[in-house]
């Protein structure tokens, strides 16, 4: 881009800002950067402008600029970050057009981040990029002292777990001995109540037993930990680790601790948010051309990158196009006042689609969506039958036909997509897994336990990733899990078989745990 | 707030990913075995590089593993293979997509059985393979190739000149080049010397017939006036004038190796076992390629007779009768007689058979032959032994060790091996399934072997 053009560009910021404004965005100063393309694609690859190394970022640092040197697509060009001042990139030898339609794109992402109360919340986490900028040095420095092998296996074994965190992404970090006193008081509390009563009723409404029952609880509170079931695993770890973990280690483990809190909360808006910035870069780009500040020749480059955009795909979920659909709907819908008890509860589908209550509430309902709803919340309430149709999706199945595999559709009963979908982004694929016992055996075991969330665990990742806690831990780690077997009683049935899987640095013990004793586990 | 232009040149992406190549090359260097014995790394293979299916490198974590049951609620989605949320118009049945399915799928070991590693199809070049298994040998960075050269006398050849030599050595170009070289200097000398003009000094040297001394007499006689019309340059030969062509023996170091492939084309050699005796050859040739300058590869293929024929040939020809390997042997010798005598060549014969022979007292003479008085660098013998419904009959691996003195031993995966002792480049083993292809390389190749 030459400085002719950076100049317009600059003219066209202004512009596209105030639009954003009228239209009751919330804008904020954004820090646009013109980067070369492998720039782009690093920031991609390493989740920050700069970042420390690790060869996983090498991997999809390659993979990305590998499409891009080899196919000419995947060509680089949003990269956006919910700073204090948001920050983003634009990648300088990309067209013009395509530059204008990205900066009107990161300005609706940008009042996302401001404006939905999810994601405010990661913007308080501190300065991000600072932090990861300075982890990137001090980390180089942990490879020149310590040795890259020893570095190398502390990030690998944080990565193993860095998305089991607390299901609350901001659950404050409570010192654990303060959660404990607490606790405490609450017990003794109970028990004087309990002997007070005891006393009271002359021994007939509290029995001996129910005080020996919460005297047992009091003791097991005080000297438990953690103290309660802690589903933070990371933290757990840096706080207890018995190996003992040197301190340079414990930097490493709250870094991309840290980091991975701050990134998974996005993954819960990803589609409104995606859905959010094309919808505005759609309209802003309109504006812009009527405005005349965009030449005929750009628009006809801008649509072919905003069709591209917006491409079906047949064996993949397209955010930006569902997304845009979603808003799209839902702002029709609520111009049209259909919503509500009256409407929902009328059958005739010609009353319903022909109905037009001139509510005009779209907008403002839109904006509600943005504020305060979550992927979850959106496809429950807005994935209709008449959405889902409109939209076209099935689930695919791949099967091995000859030397081929083929995607086939295997699924297009719009309810049964529903719950997938739901489930997808209940859970987003990770377990739950919680520190039940950090003495396990009386013998500083890590005890961790995974509830069954729908599915049994992959028996070689679990493999993996618990011999990386037993490296951060040093003594044995145990695992908790459910394996789902072939029943034998019942034909096509599935027994669900409680086991127990512990890992001592040297080898793997699998234990078949007594089911009675787990009534947690479905039957 | 201005847009800026940012210029922070990216470094670490390469670096790191570099490291994750690294990484890589290690997950490909345990599964080398499989590699090597994959058969589309001959038959597909593009150029110099090859497809392989290899594990990228997942951080292992704790994520679902395959659903074994169905929600009632949701379908039968989610059992079996991968699936996901596509987007069109279409109903259950419809195929979407397609793509080629990896080798592994058909193998049916392809399910990962290493924590943390999942496949993904990465091109490497032979090169690369070739270089791990130098390394998997104890053989790093072969640049030796000195161990491989061969003194060989390509004739006389000129090599420059030099000042005294026979007559018909003399170099006619040089010499006078040399000559008029002098004149002139004799010229300037007269010119200089006597304050004559150049055409009356040219012409007392013409009349002197080069001689200065002579020259100069005839230029003191102020009498002596210049005869020519103009100077015409001769040459003016000394002795020491005269060049000769230094003529030495042409001795250059040669690296040339030529593998000749015995394979045996009788009925019962399967496409398995020909496959594997190809496969072998393939690496064997790619390996020496590292050492030697010039590698050729040449065929024979023998059932009761034995000819020499293209690769081509040599895997698709089966032949009905008898067996005679000595037939091949023979074959050998007079290939080394004709065009590859050992003292030009490093010979490497390899015979890849089932077993069976009917004379294999002849065949092992033979060979005791090519080893003993053709002095080839090597002779390798790899019994094919793969997809045998029943233990059918072998007699030439027993035959081998109990005529020659041979050590028994055991390489990796159980393969049974028998060889030479003190250097004596016999070495035999028997092959009994495709993973002991690399395992089998590797007793061809140690380190000692192929060396003579």
């Amino acid at each position: 881009m030459n400085d002719q053009e950076l100049r317009r560009l600059q003219e066209i910021d202004k512009r596209v800002k105030e639009i954003a404004s009228e239209n009751g965005l919330i804008t904020t100063d954004i820090l646009f950067e013109l980067v070369s393309p492998q720039r782009m694609i690093e920031a991609m690859a390493y989740n920050f402008p700069t970042n420390y190394s690790s060869w996983d970022h090498g991997r999809d640092y390659d993979r990305q600029r590998t499409i891009y040197d080899y196919s000419g697509t995947g060509i680089p060009y949003e990269v956006v970050w919910n700073f204090n001042t948001p920050r983003a990139f634009l990648v300088d030898t990309n067209p013009f057009a395509l530059n204008v339609l990205i900066l009107c794109h990161v300005y609706a992402h940008v009042d996302f981040f401001l404006g939905s109360t999810l994601l405010q919340k990661s913007r308080a986490m501190g300065d991000m990029a600072q932090e990861a900028r300075e982890a990137e040095k001090r980390f180089r420095g942990y490879e020149a002292k310590y040795g890259r092998d020893e570095l190398e296996r502390t990030i690998e074994a944080a990565k193993a777990i860095q998305w089991l965190q607390d299901p609350d992404p901001y659950a404050q970090d409570v010192d654990e001995e303060e959660l404990r006193q607490h606790l405490i008081r609450l017990k003794q509390e109970e028990l004087r109540r309990f002997q007070d009563l005891r006393t009271q009723t002359g021994g007939r409404g509290i029995s001996g037993k129910d005080i020996e029952r919460v005297e047992a609880e009091l003791k097991k509170i005080k000297y438990r930990t953690p103290v309660v079931d802690e589903h933070d695993l990371l933290r757990y770890i840096i706080g207890h680790s018995p190996k003992p973990l040197r301190d340079w280690q414990k930097d490493v483990l709250s870094v991309i601790r840290l980091q991975a809190r701050y990134l998974g909360p996005q993954m819960r808006t990803k589609l409104l948010n995606e859905g959010w910035a094309t919808y505005w870069h759609t309209r802003i780009m309109r504006q812009l051309f009527e405005e005349g500040l965009l030449t005929d020749e750009e628009h006809g480059i801008y649509n072919e990158y905003h069709k591209n955009v917006l491409t079906k795909n047949r064996t993949r979920f397209n955010w930006y196009r569902v997304g845009l659909h979603l808003f799209e709907y839902v702002e029709e819908r609520w111009n049209r006042g259909q919503f509500g008890r009256k409407y929902k509860e009328s059958e005739d589908p010609h009353k319903r689609s022909d109905w037009d209550s001139g509510a005009g509430m779209g907008r403002e309902k839109i904006f509600e969506v943005r504020t305060h709803f979550t992927d979850r919340m959106a496809i429950e309430e807005f994935f209709t039958e008449e959405f889902m149709r409109q939209e076209e999706l099935y689930i695919w199945g791949e099967m091995l036909l000859n030397d081929e595999v083929v995607y086939v559709i295997i699924e297009d009963d719009l309810e049964k997509i529903r719950k997938i979908l739901l489930r997808q982004h209940t859970l987003y694929n990770i377990p739950l897994i919680f520190v039940k016992d950090g003495n396990a055996f009386g013998s500083s075991g890590l005890y961790l336990v995974h509830e069954y969330t729908g599915f049994e665990l992959n028996e070689v990742f679990e493999t993996g990733a618990l011999e990386y806690v037993q490296y951060l831990w040093g003594k044995t780690v145990n695992l908790e899990t459910i394996l789902e077997e072939e029943d034998l009683d019942e034909e096509g049935g599935i027994a669900f078989v409680p086991i127990l899987h512990s890992y001592n640095g040297k080898s793997h013990k699998v234990k078949v745990l007594d089911q009675t004793r787990n009534p947690r586990f479905p039957k | 707030m201005p847009i800026v232009r940012s210029n922070p040149t990216g470094v670490r992406g390469p670096k790191d990913a570099k490291r994750h190549r690294e990484k890589q090359k290690e997950v490909i260097r345990k599964k080398l075995p499989d590699i090597i014995a994959q058969e589309d790394i001959i038959t597909d293979r593009k150029g110099r590089k090859v497809k392989v299916p290899i594990r990228g490198i997942i951080i292992p974590d704790f994520r679902p593993g395959k659903r074994k049951h169905d929600d009632e609620d949701e379908g039968d989605v989610g059992s079996g293979g991968a699936s996901g949320i596509g987007q069109g118009s279409g109903g259950v049945g419809d195929i979407v997509d397609r793509r080629k399915a990896e080798r592994s799928s058909k193998d049916g070991q392809q399910a990962g059985d290493e924590p943390g590693e999942d496949y993904i199809e990465t091109e490497i070049d032979i090169e690369e393979i070739i270089e791990m298994m130098y390394e998997d040998l104890g053989l790093p960075n072969l640049q030796e190739k000195d161990h491989a050269e061969l003194e060989v006398s390509l004739g006389f050849k000129i090599r420059g000149t030099k000042r005294s030599g026979p007559q018909v050595l003399l170099d006619k170009n040089r010499s006078s080049d040399e000559a008029i070289g002098r004149f002139y200097a004799y010229l300037e000398i007269l010119k200089a010397e006597t304050g004559r003009d150049e055409l009356t000094c040219f012409s007392a040297l013409k009349e002197t017939g080069g001689d200065l001394t002579a020259a100069f007499e005839l230029l003191k006689d102020l009498e002596f006036k210049a005869s020519a019309e103009q100077v015409e340059p001769f040459p003016v030969f000394e002795n020491e004038d005269l060049r000769f062509f230094d003529l030495r023996e042409d001795m250059q170091k040669e690296s040339n190796a030529v593998i000749i492939i015995e394979l045996d084309v009788s009925g019962s050699m399967s496409t398995d076992k020909k496959y594997i005796a190809r496969s072998m050859a393939f690496w064997l040739t790619e390996f020496l390629r590292k050492i030697y300058d010039k590698v050729e590869v040449r065929f024979i293929i023998y059932h009761s007779t034995a000819r020499l024929v293209d690769e081509y040939t040599a895997f698709h020809t089966v032949e009905s009768g008898g067996t005679e390997a000595h037939e091949a042997h023979e074959q050998v010798m007079h290939l080394i007689e004709s065009q590859y005598p050992t003292n030009r060549w490093n010979v490497y014969v390899f015979q890849f058979s089932d077993g069976w022979d009917f004379s294999p007292k002849k065949a092992v003479e033979a060979v005791r032959k090519l080893i003993d008085k053709y002095r080839i660098n090597m002779f390798g013998y790899g019994e094919i032994r793969v997809d045998e419904l029943s233990q059918s009959f072998s007699n030439l691996y027993e035959e081998f060790y109990s005529n020659m003195s041979l050590r028994e031993s055991f390489g990796t995966g159980k393969l049974e091996v028998i060889a030479g002792l003190q250097d004596y480049p016999f070495v035999g083993l028997k092959i009994t399934e495709k993973t002991q292809i690399w395992p089998a390389l590797q007793e061809f190749l140690k380190k000692g072997r192929w060396q003579r």
